[in-house]
């Protein structure tokens, strides 16, 4: 097993490097020999690259990065209107020729000097929050979307170590697609619950969540699945996320394979509890990874419903670049498997600068101020990390 | 071959495969019609899709040149292109019904079900059929139990149905039988 100071000492020698939630705990991945900045045009060319058929292949066999939210539209025929943005790349992959397996229980002594700002600047105040909300909501009644997720951002000015707040934030909420990247003129934190895209071999899984609910005292698991069960709004919200996923794998999966394995069932973490289901099918031959993607991403549970217009309602609301949220981080192994995560709370720092986006959605019987208080509860847990 | 004209939905390819569990499909965007396949198909369907039937103004010359010709199914979206194409007026409905689940029940003038059957169906429309409604052979052979909103239509002359609902839906219970039913009507 890895020596104890592993982690420091890769964090002081300026490295780049990446670590992915495993099942029991995490993979580091480093000493990258190769680095693509992905932009709408290579990306194809990127998706359709085949690696030489080996009977054996390397764990470091791999493509490992992310395909930012505005690369996604693009790649599925949207177009985003000009939006202010930080010119931040749409998409970076990484051929690592290191992998070294770590325990869940990450271990780091922050031994750099940090500038933390704790104050956060929110680009929508509750006011334009309702006024977008409610013109969404008319959106909703007249069938253009059945549910749509309005994203606020916040933003401040730090100069942070990111393996700091990746392994607190792994202490205080350890979630299954959780990663990290660290390069030279930027840094991803991120707990990511959901898992996007698990594909092996001719199989594949996608896992939406829909409905969260904070624990407190006095609550279990059985409690909280007879909540969202009885609550009306989380249950239709789901079961739209549902057949809308249902309905993407089976563009790419054979007729009949696409089942639903566990239907509304909740999953408990430290500090909250989801609303899940699990749906699977098997490909169709010859499907490429590049239609996976097409068909899958941008991931419907953080977008609404249906995709296509309400991407374009959307995309004609904001005013400023989602840059990687609502994306996707993940692998593509050379052997043709991967596995993908839907990037929500998550901070990206660029040019000293952090930003934490979160979107809530809004249904016919959604109510602004709540779903505008349900955004900061879900960015607090990462402002938090700020002290 | 079934032909299935995609409203741009997020549920029309759950419509595909549950089509193909009966026949070959092929499925195009309603504004990339391949019309050599349109042609060939003995059976055409009108997927959901967001916004109301005025929006597709394409879908409905397809139905008015094919009306009688071939077998025609509309879901949801597809429901009301039809009855609007019939001169029904489709209108906003003041509780809207989205990822829920209901009960139908069948009425008298219904041919191909059990008079009194209900069935367990989800729904995704904002949107619904104005009523009184009347046009020639077609009948209202389903409706929610609660609202009495219209759910299913049949014209068992010209081979016309439609479905307000989504028998596709993992919410409807024995969709696959709904769908058997009207193939093979």
């Amino acid at each position: 097993m890895i020596r104890e100071n592993y982690l420091n000492r890769i964090n002081s020698t300026n490295k780049s490097f990446i670590i992915y939630k495993t099942i029991k705990g995490f993979d580091l991945f480093t000493d990258f020999s190769k680095k693509i900045t992905l932009n709408n045009k290579n990306i194809i060319k990127f998706l359709n690259q085949k690696h030489k058929f080996k009977t054996k292949y390397k764990d470091t066999d791999l493509m490992i990065g992310f395909f930012g939210y505005e690369l996604l539209n693009n790649l599925i025929g949207v177009k985003l209107p000009k939006q202010k943005s930080i010119n931040f790349p749409k998409g970076i992959f990484y051929k690592p020729e290191t992998k070294i397996s770590l325990k869940e229980d990450l271990i780091y002594q922050l031994n750099s000097s940090q500038k933390i700002d704790k104050k956060f600047k929110i680009n929508i105040d509750l006011k334009s929050y309702t006024k977008i909300f409610n013109k969404f909501k008319k959106k909703i009644r007249s069938g253009e979307t059945y549910q749509i997720k309005i994203c606020t951002k916040y933003k401040n000015r730090s100069s942070i170590d990111p393996l700091d707040f990746f392994c607190r934030l792994t202490k205080s909420n350890l979630a299954p697609e959780a990663f990290m990247i660290k390069d030279k003129n930027f840094s991803i934190i991120s707990c990511s619950p959901e898992n996007l895209i698990t594909k092996n071999g001719f199989k594949i899984s996608t896992k939406p969540i829909a409905g969260t609910l904070r624990k407190t005292k006095n609550f279990n698991k059985n409690k909280a699945l007879s909540f969202f069960r009885n609550n009306i709004k989380e249950t239709k919200e789901h079961n739209m996320i549902v057949d809308m996923e249902r309905n993407d794998l089976s563009r790419i999966c054979k007729p009949g394979s696409v089942k639903l394995n566990k239907e509304k069932t909740v999953e408990e973490y430290k500090d909250l509890y989801h609303y899940v289901s699990l749906i699977t099918g098997k490909l169709k031959k010859n499907t490429k990874n590049i239609d996976i993607i097409k068909a899958m991403m941008p991931g419907g549970s953080v977008i609404g419903c249906p995709k296509i217009s309400t991407l374009n309602l959307l995309n004609n609301q904001e005013k400023e670049n989602r840059n990687i949220y609502t994306g996707s981080f993940g692998f593509i192994k050379f052997n043709g498997d991967m596995r993908f995560n839907i990037i929500i709370r998550s901070i990206l720092n660029y040019k000293s600068i952090s930003e934490i986006s979160v979107a809530s959605g809004v249904v016919i019987d959604s109510n602004a101020k709540h779903e505008f208080n349900e955004n900061f509860i879900k960015a607090k847990a990462l402002i938090d990390l700020y002290k | 071959m079934i032909y299935v004209i995609d409203h741009k939905d997020s549920f029309t390819h759950n419509v595909v495969h549950q089509f193909s569990l009966f026949d070959n499909v092929v499925c195009d965007d309603f504004s990339k019609i391949n019309n050599s396949k349109l042609n060939q198909a003995s059976t055409i369907v009108f997927s959901p899709g967001p916004g109301s039937p005025k929006d597709y103004p394409l879908s409905s010359k397809i139905y008015k040149k094919f009306k009688g010709k071939k077998k025609i199914i509309g879901i949801c979206l597809g429901f009301q292109q039809i009855l609007f194409c019939e001169g029904a007026s489709i209108i906003e409905q003041s509780k809207i019904y989205h990822g829920f689940q209901s009960e139908v029940l069948v009425n008298k003038s219904s041919k191909l079900f059990n008079t009194g059957r209900k069935f367990k169906v989800g729904r995704y429309h904002s949107l619904k059929l104005k009523e009184p409604f009347a046009a020639e052979n077609f009948d209202i052979t389903m409706r929610c139990v609660i609202s009495g909103a219209a759910m299913s239509f049949e014209n068992n002359i010209d081979k016309i149905y439609g479905f307000q609902f989504h028998p596709e839906s993992f919410l409807t219970l024995n969709g696959k039988i709904l769908i058997k039913k009207i193939l093979s009507a």
